[in-house]
């Protein structure tokens, strides 16, 4: 079926969600949706699954023009969405999640014969061979269940199937997984639109790419056609180039890690020196994040010894981590980062809360010098985080660790799921703390910024390190080498 | 909006007293029927601010009633039946009370039983303990005993000064020092605060331990004032007081309130009490009234929250 949008507009309040945006999907493509953060590709989905309604414009299916008032409606129109938050019951299996509304006998009985052989067909249709009808959801890996996510919406025979964000939590060997999937339903004709952040996968699973910028329609791309920074100039109308990637490194050692080891890592050793950006590459599961919360003493370490301008440390808790120096900026922002419910003084407070009163109005002077230097656009510091943009939360994230002043900052996928002109921002301020004497550990699943951002690169593998490159003398693939093997 | 609930519950008292006022003006905007409202409040207002305290935190605590019985049984057991000096009745009955909620936080956060499965299961023994202690009910306290909870500061009695010296000493704690303020953060998100350096299970420990000591200050104060220790005391104080804390503004997930709302919810529950007994309601209807008083406050927590999301 050929989808078609026409001079679609919507409005919240004052934001033009999206201007005049006119857009054409064909048959059975794969067509990524592109744009930062407040561009508008979550509201074109809502419009598309009837969730909100259009100011002005229409829709077309095969040049007929359609009124979609709720998801229902677009199901059975065959537009069909995989969201990005999961959907599933864990205490149920695989079948009776796909088929929410099961075939039934008389009494209301399930007919768990019928439900399991439509479930079988289904999955055969797709292709997925790893788990079977009756699994248990939650015993299935996040790729798989993303993929019975994926058969859930498919149930309901979608011509049109929106993914938002569907690899943010997979492995590269499951974004594989999920892809052979969505070439087997481009075969079948299924229109595929795919909104994604990540560069690579557009180029490698998309027929076409539209970007859309602050809800305008900016152009439509073949992907074999363009290159990443294309796409990127057109999101953000300025590229990477503009860093300064100077160096700032020192020979000094601040920090040295000696054969320390752990749950999910071990015999890890490295030094880390002042003003230096040591990049922590690898893929996910490699153990990265187990070894910076032990440095910072989030999780116990089970032996070897950390070394903080040549003295011993013992982290056993955060407060001690904190207390020597060390800030942790945690991967998952919004689980692990933000008090979303408190305001951005508070925030950024809130690892300082021992030893001392409690004072508002000094706090919120303290805030309001941070919202200046690292620009964190908001309508004040009283301003709940929960108001705020991902790319800002995290300036307030990245604020309230240089209020602890550490002299260690380690930064776990610091850009993860922000912007790239915030993440332009970020790459700033980190090479800007370099230049002021502070040292980082970067860690990054993203090679592009690995390879910007850091003077020495280190690779783990299974809870090793495999391998330290200079920065000058490495590439992208020999990081890749060393992280998959 | 936890502001707007201090200003919206204070706005909804004054416009019920004025309403009262209007319909029964020889009864209700008296001096006397005031203090007696008061005194009637300050023992569940003291137990409110700490329940206000483990709600900040994301937690809370059903054993508090019992802890008020048990308290009073504990000192009067030890007056009436071993002739122990007051004061030491006291400090044993402070001491009891403080070890329960020590009993409560160590299992919830060493052993990780749910809060609401630990509290309850130690209701019902301190209930039994409290039984125990003052069977049908203890009478004939040494005089300095009664004093404490009868005596009148300015021809108010004083349990009312006893709340208000608790409220405002909790409500400076909160605002003014860290460790009272980290509760925020542990409501708020947990894991976030952990690592922030928060020592998350500690904290939790010691606020199981203040609601316990101020259930036991509330249990001394209401068995001196009554000159009873009764093993019935404090029956369905929980739910009063879970009711009045929500009603001043906490929220079940914790990270929201203010101290003066627990005082704020006690007292409109307690005008409403009030207004019952004016009212020539029967006394089975009042029990009733909570009820839905307490669904109403979290149906309309709930509308509000859907509003801000």
């Amino acid at each position: 079926m050929k989808l078609g949008l026409k001079n679609i507009a919507k409005s919240f309040e004052v934001v033009k969600a999206l201007q005049d945006v006119s857009l054409e999907f064909h048959e059975g493509e794969v067509h990524a949706i592109c744009g930062e953060n407040g561009a508008g590709k979550s509201t074109l989905m809502n419009i598309l699954t009837g969730n909100i309604q259009p100011d002005a414009g229409s829709i077309l299916l095969d040049n007929q023009i359609v009124t979609i008032h709720n998801n229902q409606q677009a199901r059975s129109l065959g537009i069909n969405i995989v969201y990005q938050e999961r959907s599933l019951t864990d205490g149920l299996s695989v079948a009776e999640n796909i088929f929410p509304l099961p075939p039934t006998k008389s009494f209301g009985r399930i007919n768990f014969v019928q439900l399991h052989q439509q479930t079988k067909a289904l999955l055969q249709q797709l292709e997925i061979k790893e788990f079977s009808p009756a699994t248990m959801v939650a015993t299935l890996s996040p790729a798989q269940k993303t993929l019975v996510e994926i058969a859930k919406a498919l149930a309901t025979n979608p011509a049109i199937l929106l993914l938002d964000e569907p690899t943010a939590s997979l492995t590269d060997k499951e974004t594989t997984i999920l892809f052979s999937v969505i070439r087997t339903l481009k075969q079948r004709g299924v229109t595929v639109l795919y909104i994604s952040h990540r560069m690579a996968e557009i180029k490698l699973i998309a027929d076409r790419v539209s970007v859309l910028k602050d809800g305008k329609y900016q152009d439509t791309l073949s992907t074999n056609n363009c290159t990443t920074e294309d796409i990127i100039r057109l999101m953000v109308g300025r590229d990477l180039q503009q860093v300064d990637v100077a160096t700032h490194s020192t020979e000094e050692v601040v920090l040295s890690v000696k054969n320390l080891c752990g749950k999910g890592f071990s015999d890890i050793s490295f030094d880390l020196k002042k003003g230096e950006i040591f990049g922590l590459g690898g893929l996910v599961g490699a153990g990265r994040t187990e070894l910076a919360m032990a440095i910072f003493g989030a999780i116990p370490a089970d032996g070897g010894t950390i070394l903080k301008n040549g003295h011993r440390i013992h982290n056993n808790h955060p407060k001690q981590g904190i207390a020597n120096g060390i800030a942790y900026l945690p991967e998952e922002r919004k689980t692990l980062g933000v008090f979303l419910q408190k305001s951005i003084a508070e925030n950024i407070v809130s690892a300082q809360l021992y030893g001392k009163g409690y004072n508002v109005k000094a706090n919120n002077q303290k805030a309001g010098e941070y919202a200046k230097t690292l620009n964190i656009r908001s309508s004040s510091v009283q301003q709940l985080m929960s108001k705020l943009s991902g790319g800002n939360q995290q300036k307030v994230v990245l604020a309230k660790w240089l209020n602890t002043q550490p002299d260690v900052l380690i930064v776990d996928e610091p850009t993860h799921g922000i912007d790239i002109g915030a993440k332009l921002e970020i790459y700033k301020i980190l090479k800007q703390l370099t230049a002021d004497g502070k040292s980082i550990l970067l860690i990054s699943s993203e090679m592009e910024e690995l390879l910007l951002l850091s003077d020495r690169i280190s690779v783990m593998r299974e809870g090793k390190i495999k391998g330290i490159l200079n920065k000058k003398e490495t590439s992208e693939n020999e990081i890749i080498k060393l992280a998959a093997q | 909006m936890i502001k707007d609930r201090i200003v919206t519950l204070s706005a909804t008292i004054l416009l019920l007293c004025i309403v009262m006022s209007f319909l029964f003006p020889g009864q209700f905007p008296t001096v006397g029927n005031f203090s007696q409202i008061m005194l009637n409040l300050s023992i569940d207002t003291i137990v409110a601010v700490g329940m206000m305290l483990l709600m900040i935190a994301g937690v809370f605590d059903l054993s508090v009633g019992s802890i008020v019985a048990f308290s009073g049984g504990l000192a009067g057991y030890l007056m009436y039946y071993h002739d122990v000096n007051f004061l030491v009745a006291i400090a044993a009955a402070l001491s009891g009370s403080l070890l329960i909620g020590f009993i409560n936080g160590f299992l919830i956060t060493k052993i990780g039983i749910n809060p609401m499965i630990q509290t309850l299961a130690m209701m019902g023994v301190v209930r039994g303990l409290a039984l125990m202690l003052s069977g049908a009910g203890i009478q004939n306290f040494p005089y300095e005993y009664n004093y404490i909870g009868q005596v009148k500061i300015l021809s108010l009695q004083s349990p009312i000064w006893y709340m208000f010296a608790i409220v405002l000493i909790f409500s400076y704690l909160f605002k003014n020092i860290a460790f009272f303020r980290r509760y925020y953060f542990i409501g708020s998100n947990e894991k976030a605060a952990h690592l922030s350096g928060i020592e998350v299970e500690k904290m939790k420990l010691w606020g199981f331990v203040i609601v316990g000591l101020l259930a036991g200050i509330a249990g001394i104060l209401l068995s001196s004032r009554l000159g009873a220790a009764l093993s019935t005391s404090g029956k369905g104080l929980e739910l009063r007081v879970i009711t009045a804390v929500i009603l001043g503004g906490a929220s079940l997930a914790g990270g929201q309130g203010k101290i003066v709302g627990a005082f704020l919810g006690a007292a409109f529950m307690g005008i409403v009490g009030n207004i019952l007994i004016l009212s020539r309601v029967s006394g089975y209807w009042q029990e009733i009234i909570l009820g839905i008083i307490l669904i109403l406050a979290v149906g309309i927590d709930q509308l509000i929250q859907k509003k801000v999301a």
